[in-house]
């Protein structure tokens, strides 16, 4: 009887964010985290108890939940840190595009998230679109988009850009 | 327990306030080691467009690690696929980081041992270059007119040696600079003029290196050069011998071989230093280990000496006449104990079906010899191997176990030499195209890399012959033209249009840009040398004339 009721009600668990609200999500949802997973094979039992998340508050969590929630299905991430299914092409599949449309503040408090998580494949999402958004762009481009300031000097700069012209003629 | 746990969870890297305003540079807030992961997925050429950003990215673009990986991505994993034992498909997949072990596999030892300072960026754009062609070229003047005999020149890490009876022997830096480090005049009225030059391969510290300069009355000299005093001493001057010139040299501390016009060899040991006793001024004589005479080695030819566990291998490779196919290649092989003592000698030839030696018995009256077994396949393209006899061979070069040979028909064959505990043998020649006129000079490396130069000296090329014609790959690349690639120096001036036609290249070719074209044009006879090392490609060019220069071409 125990294996069904598993099926039947999948256990819950609760987080509390840094701004101190309680989220309730699926076990199996909250172990796309490495961190959280490794936190509930620590205490062991039933994990009534909620897990005080520090460094995100609830709107990037929910977020990052719903991530979770997607990707629930998915093969479980190994603990490996350059496991041989991370893709090097900065493909990203269609959902992930979409979820990824987000203004830079939330896309970077997602890697932020998913690094203190521990969650490689959101990690991963999240880098490749930061690369995206910097393939294909000039250095002053990619300044603008990010508001990176320019401490170079002329002469620093142009010497650099001389340094650098082999890389870019292939 | 809990406590535990966060500590293993790693800290997030995030600053702990952030300003919620939307001028703000979130990008070069995150940790390094995030950006590096960003940076981790754009392209190369991307990389070198982040390093214009900022300090802070100038910096991690510029980072070895992600510099590395780029580097395996596209130098050793492809590589990794060809070599035996490393078939496991896992590991040509996408490791970020390779493990020295696995380096070492490969053959990048060298890279690896410098460890953290290997700067892998530097890496990636010297083997870009090599892999385009691409580089610069610069011209050192060495003689006003020809010395006879003509000058010999050789290279090892970065520094090119030349000897001639005139300006005696001199050391010139292949890096940037390209300044004379020494020069020692040779008492040529006395002993004759230098006949060949080898450079010590056995490396005794950074800044001395040993070499002998073989003279035409029979006798050798032993010299050190000292790099950072900028002096060349004389360690040791052996006796003349009534056996004529010295045509060959090779040298392996402490081993020495000599081969005399009249193909007779030599092989000395030097006594071993006595310890604490590092700055040595002079060597004491060398005995004489073996003496060997051939009746059938005919020049060019390629002495080598290489030490293997727990022997030392001396090797000649020299090109032998055949009865109807005109010229083919042999080896002989000695294998000597540390202490110089013989336990075997053995060649093996290359040959087509119709292989018929003038001389079947070994060139050199030896202990045992093991021919290799005739059922060897001609040449690639069996119409063109038996429908010409081959013609003496413009030049040899044996790099273990790479054997290559240039041709005056603007082809060069590439053997593969097998040598085991139990067996010497040489695989089938494979034929190169690629030159348009008659192949002067040919020069392989360790790893597989050769260059050629053909006749006119205006025709450089790079070949990747890592792992012979055996792969598939390698014999696609042949069939489309890929094996090789020509040289296209830099004239300052950056080149607009990478593929312009042959013609354009053919100018480029000339190293100098269109203004020095003409006076370019007349340096058109090559002496045939060739040497090359990781950074440089050095060629010795003869103006018309008489006045010589080596032709740095620089792939840094």
């Amino acid at each position: 009887m125990a294996a069904t009721t598993s099926i039947e009600t999948p256990q819950k668990i609760l987080l509390t964010t840094s701004d101190n609200v309680e989220l309730k999500v699926d076990r199996d949802v909250a172990e796309r985290s490495i961190l959280i997973k490794n936190l509930l094979e620590d205490l062991g039992g039933e994990g009534t108890e909620a897990i005080p998340i520090p460094n995100v508050n609830e709107a990037v969590m929910k977020k990052v939940l719903e991530w979770c929630e997607q990707h629930r299905k998915d093969a479980p991430a190994t603990q490996d840190d350059d496991s041989d299914s991370r893709k090097k092409s900065t493909d990203i599949d269609e959902w992930d595009q979409k979820f990824m449309q987000v203004d830079q503040e939330m896309l970077f408090e997602i890697i932020l998230a998913a690094n203190y998580l521990d969650i490689k494949a959101l990690l991963d999402v999240g880098c490749k679109t930061v690369a995206n958004m910097i393939k294909g762009k000039s250095p002053d481009e990619i300044r603008k988009t990010f508001n990176i300031q320019n401490d170079f000097t002329p002469e620093e700069e142009d010497q650099i850009r001389r340094e650098n012209e082999w890389a870019e003629d292939r | 327990m809990v406590k535990r746990a966060y500590d293993e969870g790693g800290p997030s890297g995030r600053a702990p306030k952030v300003p919620r305003h939307e001028s703000v540079d979130r990008l070069s807030q995150l940790s390094d080691e995030l950006l590096l992961r960003i940076l981790s997925f754009v392209p190369t050429s991307t990389l070198g467009l982040c390093q214009r950003l900022s300090h802070k990215f100038r910096r991690i673009a510029g980072d070895s690690q992600l510099w590395k990986a780029v580097y395996y991505n596209r130098f050793v994993r492809p590589r990794a696929s060809r070599l035996p034992g490393i078939k496991d498909p896992s590991m040509s997949s996408n490791h970020l980081f390779y493990s020295s072990k696995l380096s070492k596999w490969l053959d990048d030892e060298h890279l690896v041992r410098r460890g953290q300072e290997t700067n892998w960026k530097r890496q990636y754009k010297l083997r870009h270059n090599w892999s385009q062609g691409k580089c610069a070229v610069r011209e050192i003047s060495v003689t006003e007119k020809p010395p006879v005999p003509p000058l010999i020149v050789s290279m090892h890490e970065g520094i090119v040696y030349t000897v001639d009876s005139i300006a005696g022997l001199r050391a010139w830096s292949s890096k940037k600079d390209r300044k004379l480090i020494a020069s020692v005049e040779l008492e040529t009225q006395t002993n004759g003029s230098p006949t060949s030059l080898a450079v010590d391969t056995q490396e005794l510290s950074m800044n001395r290196h040993r070499l002998v300069v073989g003279f035409e009355d029979g006798h050798f000299s032993v010299y050190e050069l000292q790099v950072h005093t900028g002096c060349f001493l004389e360690l040791y001057h052996h006796p003349q011998s009534s056996n004529g010139m010295l045509s060959a040299v090779a040298y392996a501390s402490p081993y020495l071989v000599t081969m005399t016009e009249g193909q007779l060899l030599s092989l000395y040991k030097f006594p071993e230093a006595k310890k604490d006793d590092l700055v040595q001024d002079l060597l004491d004589p060398p005995q004489l280990l073996h003496s060997l005479r051939s009746h059938t080695v005919s020049p060019p030819l390629s002495l080598t000496i290489r030490p293997a566990s727990g022997s030392i291998i001396a090797s000649i490779a020299y090109s032998v006449p055949t009865y109807l196919s005109g010229w083919s290649v042999g080896i002989q092989e000695m294998r000597l104990t540390s202490d110089g003592e013989l336990i075997e000698s053995r060649l093996a030839s290359a040959a087509n079906d119709d292989f018929h030696s003038l001389a079947r018995s070994g060139p050199f009256s030896s202990l045992s010899t093991r021919p290799s077994s005739p059922n060897l396949v001609p040449a690639q393209g069996s119409s063109f191997g038996s429908r010409d006899a081959h013609a003496k061979p413009t030049s040899l070069s044996y790099s273990h176990p790479y054997l290559l040979v240039s041709h005056p028909d603007n082809t060069l064959t590439l053997y593969l030499v097998t040598s085991t505990s139990s067996s010497l043998s040489i695989g089938p020649g494979s034929r190169l195209w690629g030159h348009t006129s008659s192949v002067s000079g040919a020069h392989v490396g360790g790893r597989g890399k050769a260059v050629s130069v053909s006749n006119h000296g205006d025709e450089l090329r790079v070949w990747e012959l890592e792992g012979g014609m055996a792969s598939s790959a390698t014999r696609r690349k042949l069939v489309t033209g890929e094996l090789s690639v020509r040289l296209r120096p830099e004239n300052g001036v950056s080149s607009q249009n990478l593929d312009a036609i042959s013609d354009a290249i053919l100018q480029r070719g000339f190293g100098l840009g269109l203004a020095l074209e003409h006076k370019m044009e007349s340096m058109s006879v090559t002496r045939g040398w060739v040497g090359f090392d990781d950074e440089n490609v050095i060629v010795l060019r003869e103006k018309s004339q008489g006045s010589q220069a080596l032709v740095v071409y620089d792939f840094t």
